[in-house]
């Protein structure tokens, strides 16, 4: 047995130790026959660890599937074009999904003074807006979309200066932590908040937000509110209380779960899919058929379309197709015996009161052919108080400010992996996973006070833990 | 003990910022205003993500602004005296580049390129009159996979005729050229190395042997990479790309290449030439050049010494120009890449069952050493519908170039060749029943 094959071996026995639902996944399913014969290639075996089906998408599926996976990766058009991707902007972002989910993980962190590619900043003013969501910034409305089509000026540019400062963990390690602030340059339609110079202008909530992994959605989608809000009636210790987020559907006109976004702002896919569509590509869609100009943006209504929106229905059919079906990756821990202690630190830190380690799924109609099953997220789906560090303070209908939506940990292990340039945390802030877990606060301080106290090797054995999910 | 390092933690955590709101309006420090620069380009967002951050970095005075469209479209979005203000045009589209020229849109680049090489085996890279030039390479070729073929007992294949190996039947995913934009100069290839006749009677076969793929390479990659296909022909960086990611691909180069260059050039009434002339610098510079390495990328850069410095791993262009193996002139026959999309969907898409299993008959008829027996269903099969001077022809090559009013006559073509077609497909048929086989 060679040095290079063992670790590959050890893949293989931990997957057989697993639960059933991993033996399933579609990575580990050739992983083991793939793992002698590819032991010696040198290219990355991960790097598409995001980019799978769950193994059983039915064949039927199989072509939207790839149609919306070509959506997901296409640039967008500016109109009029017989580009069947028509219809970016006047106002937008970026010029596709994928420029903000890298591989369909994590958007780029920010760099140091650069270009927000895998970011954006959400806005609002104090204040409930219609039915508690946040009201929208009177002339740049609810996001900062820094491009405009030729004629159209883009909303200016933000730039992010890291503020860094030095942790001192209890055993001396030293740990570099970092934090962003934001400058608005070039603003194309007036102040953003008020200055000398413009002193009525209303005080901005601003929100620096990354790109969010868009692995695993059809699964959590499938995790029925009653069992979320189960799990929200449950007492933990540390006065862990995870509380879920009640938000507007348009489609229904009714009060409903959410549980997508950052702040489970969202309730469903496609809500998700067609908010992101008219907010960062500035792409109309049935939901949202008018473009996100606000009404002191005269050359963004110049150049508004009218009539049928420009995601057509099968294109977000075929979106939701990719989401739905698009599998997280199986973990990765090489050393069984390792993983097994990790595994206990997490829960014995607390860290598995909210990333909940285990849930289950059930068939719902917008999902039929998800056959009901135990999956494993690490997330509860609801919102906790993560303290005045992390912090927005830009409340999301019954999101605080310091409250955030537990995040998934599915497959954080291959973040960097993937994308070199992903972060962790809602803006990006953490470059390890160590410095994220330092930034728990609220809820989870007690949590990473106990981390923090653990022995340097014991902190490295979590850190792996994590870093093979 | 305990109580001090809590003390300490707290202390240095809240100096450590935790406790702070977590952002603010600050001014913080940054340049001023930065000049656009406007790019008008058809690359993925691979490709931009990477040269929109490095440029930005290397000139923070200039901001790229990206406006992107399909290659047939880039044209009419310029005419009409570059109505939106488009500084740069930066695409994989000869076509385009050499039509902005006869329209005189162009203005020299002015921006130093001596020490990259005009041309590579028969494709240009530098235009006359300093119009444009080119910044990256795709070259065409086979998608692989390695344990199909060892299980099909069929050898990677070296060259197109290698394709036309009875084992590979079913199993060579081949784009159709009529929609997949890459594809007809693939097809191209093979008809200027084997001359027109001898061409389409190799594309035939191959076509045999085929499932026809109507969407881009990323699809033919998905089909050689889940095993369904065991080799797929495609241009080169969406497979080499596939590998770096850790898809069981190979991707061969055949001994009759080409090579498709990805040109940059500035437009005449470029509202910001200073900007311009920036980014086209920065694309053809060692550092832009080695970005097209990435393993999201993997185009060809066309500066020589970037391959020096990857090594020997990396196929070099140059090297196989040098060996006749990239001689595919493209300049000389883009005009008839209409023609010949549209004669491939008359020979081979149109009835491709029926096509497939009559080669399947003479294939078999053939190993079962009857190959006399089969000849003039052979001969039926590998006729040209059309002779290179017919295809020449202003008046047929200009029915399909997308021009108004065109379509009639196309349609028209269209269909005298594909009744034309399924008479040598009835010619086959009858031979071969004739011949029991």
């Amino acid at each position: 047995m060679t040095p290079m094959r063992l670790p590959l071996l050890f893949v293989c026995t931990w997957w057989a130790v697993l639960p059933a639902w991993w033996a399933l996944s579609v990575l580990p399913m050739s992983a083991c026959a793939e793992a002698s014969a590819s032991a010696s290639a040198s290219a990355p075996r991960w790097r598409e660890g995001y980019a799978q089906a769950l193994p059983d998408m039915p064949e039927s599926d199989r072509a939207a599937f790839f149609r919306g996976r070509s959506l997901f990766r296409q640039n967008w058009v500016q109109p009029p074009s017989d580009d069947p991707a028509t219809g970016l902007g006047p106002l937008y972002n970026r010029l596709s999904c994928v420029a903000c989910h890298t591989h369909n993980g994590r958007g780029d962190a920010p760099p140091e003074n650069g270009r927000l590619q895998g970011a954006l900043v959400r806005l609002s003013v104090p204040g409930k807006g219609a039915h508690g969501a946040p009201r929208p910034h009177p002339v740049y409305g609810d996001q900062f979309n820094e491009e405009g089509v030729p004629g159209v000026p883009g909303e200016g540019r933000v730039r992010v200066h890291w503020r860094t400062s030095v942790l001192y963990l209890p055993d001396g390690e030293r740990v570099a932590m970092r934090q962003p602030e934001l400058l608005f340059q070039d603003l194309a339609y007036g102040p953003l908040s008020p200055t000398t110079a413009a002193p009525s202008a209303v005080a901005t909530l601003r929100s620096l937000r990354v790109g969010q992994p868009v692995f695993g959605l059809g699964l959590l989608s499938a995790v029925a509110d009653e069992t979320l809000f189960e799990l929200a009636r449950t007492p933990h210790l540390d006065h862990v209380h995870g509380q879920p987020n009640r938000v507007w559907q348009a489609a229904t006109r009714t009060t409903v779960l959410g549980r997508f976004g950052w702040k489970a702002n969202m309730a469903s896919l496609d809500e998700q899919i067609e908010g992101a569509m008219v907010g960062d590509l500035g792409v109309t869609t049935p939901l949202h058929p008018h473009e996100a100009c606000t009404s002191l943006q005269s050359a963004c209504l110049k150049q508004a379309t009218q009539g049928e929106p420009e995601l057509h229905k099968d294109q977000l059919q075929d979106l939701l197709t990719y989401l739905r079906w698009l599998a997280p990756p199986a973990p990765r821990h090489s050393d069984a015996v390792r993983a097994a202690q990790g595994t206990a630190l997490f829960h014995h830190l607390g860290c598995a009161a909210c990333h909940l380690p285990s849930v289950k799924t059930s068939t719902t109609a917008a999902f039929p052919t998800l056959a009901p099953r135990t999956i494993h997220p690490y997330t509860d789906l609801l919102l906790h108080d993560m303290g005045e560090g992390l912090a927005d303070h830009r409340p999301d209908f019954r999101a605080s400010g310091r409250q955030w939506r537990t995040p998934a940990l599915w497959g954080i292990g291959l973040a960097q992996l993937i994308n070199a340039q992903a972060a962790y945390l809602h803006d990006g802030r953490a470059r390890t996973l160590q410095e994220a877990v330092l930034w728990h606060g609220g809820e989870a301080d007690l949590a990473r006070q106990r981390y923090a106290r653990l022995p340097r090797d014991q902190r490295q054995v979590l850190l792996d833990y994590l870093s093979g999910l | 003990m305990a109580a001090f390092y809590r003390r300490r933690f707290l202390k240095q955590g809240l100096a450590a910022g935790l406790a702070l709101p977590g952002l603010t309006g600050a001014a913080v420090p940054g340049p001023a205003t930065a000049e656009p620069v406007v790019v008008l380009t058809a690359y993925a967002d691979e490709v931009l993500h990477r040269f929109e951050a490095a440029f930005e970095r290397a000139h923070p005075d200039h901001r790229l602004q990206l406006v992107w469209r399909m290659p047939h479209d880039a044209l009419p979005y310029l005419q009409g005296g570059n109505p939106h203000g488009i500084d740069v045009l930066w695409m994989a589209s000869p076509r385009t580049f050499h039509a902005l020229a006869q329209a005189d849109m162009w203005q020299p680049l002015k921006v130093d390129h001596r020490d990259l090489p005009d041309c590579i085996g028969g494709a240009r890279l530098a235009a006359p009159d300093d119009a444009y030039v080119a910044t990256e390479m795709a070259a065409y070729g086979f998608a692989v996979h390695p344990e199909s073929l060892a299980r099909l007992g069929a050898p990677t294949p070296r060259d197109w005729t290698d394709l036309t190996d009875p084992r590979l039947a079913g199993q060579i995913a081949m784009p159709v050229p009529s929609v997949v934009g890459f594809a007809p100069v693939m097809m191209d290839i093979v008809l200027q190395a084997w001359g027109w006749e001898a061409g389409w009677a190799v594309l035939g076969e191959i076509g045999g042997n085929a499932r026809l793929m109507d969407r881009g390479s990323t699809f033919v990659s998905d089909e050689v990479g889940t095993g369904r296909a065991a080799v797929g022909l495609s241009i080169d960086f969406f497979v080499q790309a596939a590998v770096a990611n850790g898809a069981p691909l190979r991707f061969a180069y055949p001994r009759h290449g080409g090579i498709n260059p990805g040109h940059v050039g500035i437009l005449r009434q470029a509202p910001h030439p200073v900007g311009a002339r920036a980014f086209v610098e920065f694309v053809l510079s060692d550092v832009g050049q080695r970005l097209l390495l990435d393993p999201d990328i993997r185009k060809m850069p066309v500066r020589p010494s970037v391959y020096r410095a990857a090594g020997q791993a990396s196929y070099n262009p140059f090297q196989a120009a040098k060996s006749g193996g990239l001689d595919y002139a493209g300049e000389r026959t883009q005009g008839r890449l209409g023609v010949v999309s549209a004669l491939f969907d008359a020979l081979i898409t149109a009835n491709h069952g029926e096509w497939t299993a009559l080669w399947q008959r003479v294939h078999t008829a053939e190993l079962a050493g009857r190959a006399a027996d089969v000849a003039a269903a052979r001969r039926a099969l590998e006729a040209a519908p059309l002779t290179e001077a017919e295809a020449e022809l202003p008046s047929i090559q200009s029915a399909f170039q997308q021009l108004e009013g065109a379509q009639a006559q196309a349609s028209a073509l269209r269909q005298h060749w594909r009744a034309q077609c399924q008479r040598a497909r009835e010619q086959a048929r009858v031979a071969l029943d004739q011949a029991h086989a």
